[in-house]
């Protein structure tokens, strides 16, 4: 190449300036393509092809005008300095190359990292999603044991509720067959008695579904309900155990109540347990009414419901506690009713407390936020 | 069993069971009315007639009450401190839901012959107390003395009186008390539940 430059250059007679650019452009060229030992000696040759070809005298090493040899001198130390600044940004452009390769392999290792802890945490999460269905299951399965525990408290309430109507159905029955004995047809009053057995019938079946709703185990079912009637069912399944406890039962429920979203047995179950313990909290009383009065209302976006006794009441101390598993101040509780209260409430949304009433007993209070 | 006259009272707080009750009282001719708590049954203007009241024993406030009739007590369950508790608040009888109808019918038949029979019984006592009341203070010493089996010679020495006196004081309490002997009048002291003159007699022997 710098022959051929070095001929074309000579045939065409160009000056030693034309020429000595010419052969810069060639070293920077070199430089950039070839390591840093060629553009060094490609200066070198430069050098000696300017001085022969093109420096007066021409074809030898001399150099007749001082002015050519610093010119010379000039262009060696540029062609050297740009073959070592061109060595430099090349160096400098390997090591960038290397240090972008080693980033490279960096961010794949950790993009490898980051996958694989992805990955655990995947399974960590599935295994805390089936560990929490578990204990939601477990729950409902304790929710349901209390419940039955609970109806299994309330038999005689409930079964004083199934057989009233029994009874009104047998009497209605032989009302019957004393008029069919009759010599005088009484079509009428026949028909009355046996529209009654009907309606009797169909309200002791009534009674049993809701007590069967009660003791099957099933998923939580939300529905839009009015609590109002909630407590109303629900009061007839505790009314003996207040009659034998000596206690009276008050209702005092708010009028066109708005809906909540909850699901009617979990909530009938707080209402029936909370109404048991006060009843139970007044069987000591002695020198006062045993007075129960469950009150409804709302206000602030929630309905809530109260339970107010005129029991023994509560301390403080105790109040913290008696929401936490397994604590009862009953000789044959489980204390289950009042943390399964609470958990059911909270899965509604809503909140359960006590406090105590101003003069005797105390009051459970809980809200559920209204729905829609 | 046609009675029109007496009336039977149900208190009961199921009124199914009331209406049922009724129905069947009223089918045997019966008078019939329901209430739903004790306090409307003791609230109510109840007629001056033989009659009994059908209870339903759990209903609250029942216990202190004076129905003034016999009482037939009816139950859910009977356990033994309800039975008690029945027996104690004065049952005549004590019968479990459901039951027969007969049952019912004859205990309800029972209770109003009691009724009707203590009626008769305080009919007289009253009569015989208006009678007595109607006797002068000297005829009420006299009768005394008479029914402690005193001889009119000793009643006149007693209260200072002839014998002729004695005789025709004693022939006015025995009109008026309307006694045709001796023994009847000496059982009209003892429904009056009277004090008898023996404390004297034995004063002055």
């Amino acid at each position: 190449m710098v022959a051929v430059l070095t001929f074309v250059c000579f045939r065409l007679r160009v000056n030693l300036t034309i020429a000595s650019l010419l052969y810069l452009t060639v070293v920077v060229l070199l430089s950039v393509t070839y390591a840093v030992v060629g553009s060094i000696f490609v200066s070198v040759v430069a050098v000696l092809c300017l001085d022969y070809f093109f420096a007066p005298p021409l074809f030898s090493l001399r150099l007749a005008d001082p002015l050519d040899i610093v010119a010379l001198v000039v262009f060696l130390g540029t062609a050297l300095l740009i073959g070592r600044l061109m060595a430099q940004r090349k160096r400098a452009e390997q090591a960038l190359q290397k240090v972008l390769e080693e980033l490279e392999l960096k961010v794949q290792e950790r993009t490898a990292e980051l996958a694989k802890a992805n990955d655990e945490l995947r399974g960590e999460i599935n295994e805390r999603q089936l560990a929490e269905e578990a204990l939601q299951k477990a729950q409902a399965e304790l929710a349901h044991v209390s419940r039955v525990m609970t109806l299994g408290e309330l038999t005689a309430s409930i079964s004083h509720e199934v057989n009233q109507p029994i009874a009104a159905i047998v009497t209605n029955g032989q009302v019957c067959l004393r008029l069919l004995a009759l010599e005088m047809r009484r079509p009428d009053d026949l028909r009355t008695a046996v529209e009654r057995i009907v309606r009797d019938a169909n309200r002791a079946s009534e009674v049993i579904q809701r007590i069967r709703a009660l003791a099957k185990r099933s998923e939580p079912q939300m529905d839009s309900l009015d609590i109002n009637e909630v407590i109303r069912e629900a009061i007839p399944l505790v009314q003996r155990e207040v009659f034998n406890h000596g206690a009276s039962l008050r209702a005092e429920l708010a009028f066109a109540l708005p809906p909540v979203l909850g699901d009617r047995v979990q909530l009938q179950q707080v209402v029936i347990n909370l109404l048991i313990n006060g009843v139970e909290a007044m069987a000591p009383i002695m020198d006062r009414p045993r007075e129960l009065l469950i009150r409804s209302g709302h206000e602030a976006g929630e309905v809530y419901v109260a339970v107010r006794d005129s029991g023994i009441g509560i301390d403080a101390k105790t109040a913290e506690e008696l929401f936490s598993a397994f604590f009862t101040t009953k000789p044959s509780g489980m204390g289950m009713g009042l943390s399964i209260s609470r958990s059911i409430i909270r899965a509604h949304g809503g909140r359960l407390w006590v406090s105590p009433n101003p003069d005797h007993g105390a009051a459970f209070q809980f809200t559920v936020p209204i729905y829609g | 069993m046609k009675d029109a006259d007496a009336m039977v009272f149900v208190v009961d707080d199921d009124s199914s069971i009331r209406e049922a009750i009724k129905n069947l009282v009223s089918l045997v001719g019966l008078g019939v009315e329901t209430f739903g708590t004790a306090q409307e049954f003791l609230r109510s203007e109840r007629p001056d007639v033989p009659g009994c009241v059908v209870l339903d024993v759990e209903l609250p406030g029942l216990s202190g009450l004076d129905l003034q009739r016999p009482i037939i007590f009816i139950t859910g369950y009977g356990d033994i401190p309800m039975s008690v508790r029945a027996m104690k608040a004065g049952a005549l009888e004590f019968l479990t839901k459901p039951f027969r109808d007969q049952e019912l019918l004859d205990a309800i038949q029972h209770a109003l012959e009691r009724d009707r029979a203590a009626r008769q019984h305080s009919r007289e006592s009253a009569e015989l107390h208006e009678r007595f009341d109607g006797l002068t203070s000297r005829e009420r010493e006299v009768m005394s003395l008479v029914v402690a089996g005193w001889l009119n010679k000793q009643i006149g020495f007693e209260l200072r009186i002839s014998e002729i006196t004695v005789k025709i004081h004693r022939g006015r309490v025995m009109n008026k008390m309307g006694a045709q002997s001796l023994a009847e009048l000496v059982k009209m002291t003892e429904k009056l539940e009277l004090p008898t003159a023996k404390d004297q007699s034995a004063k002055t022997k």
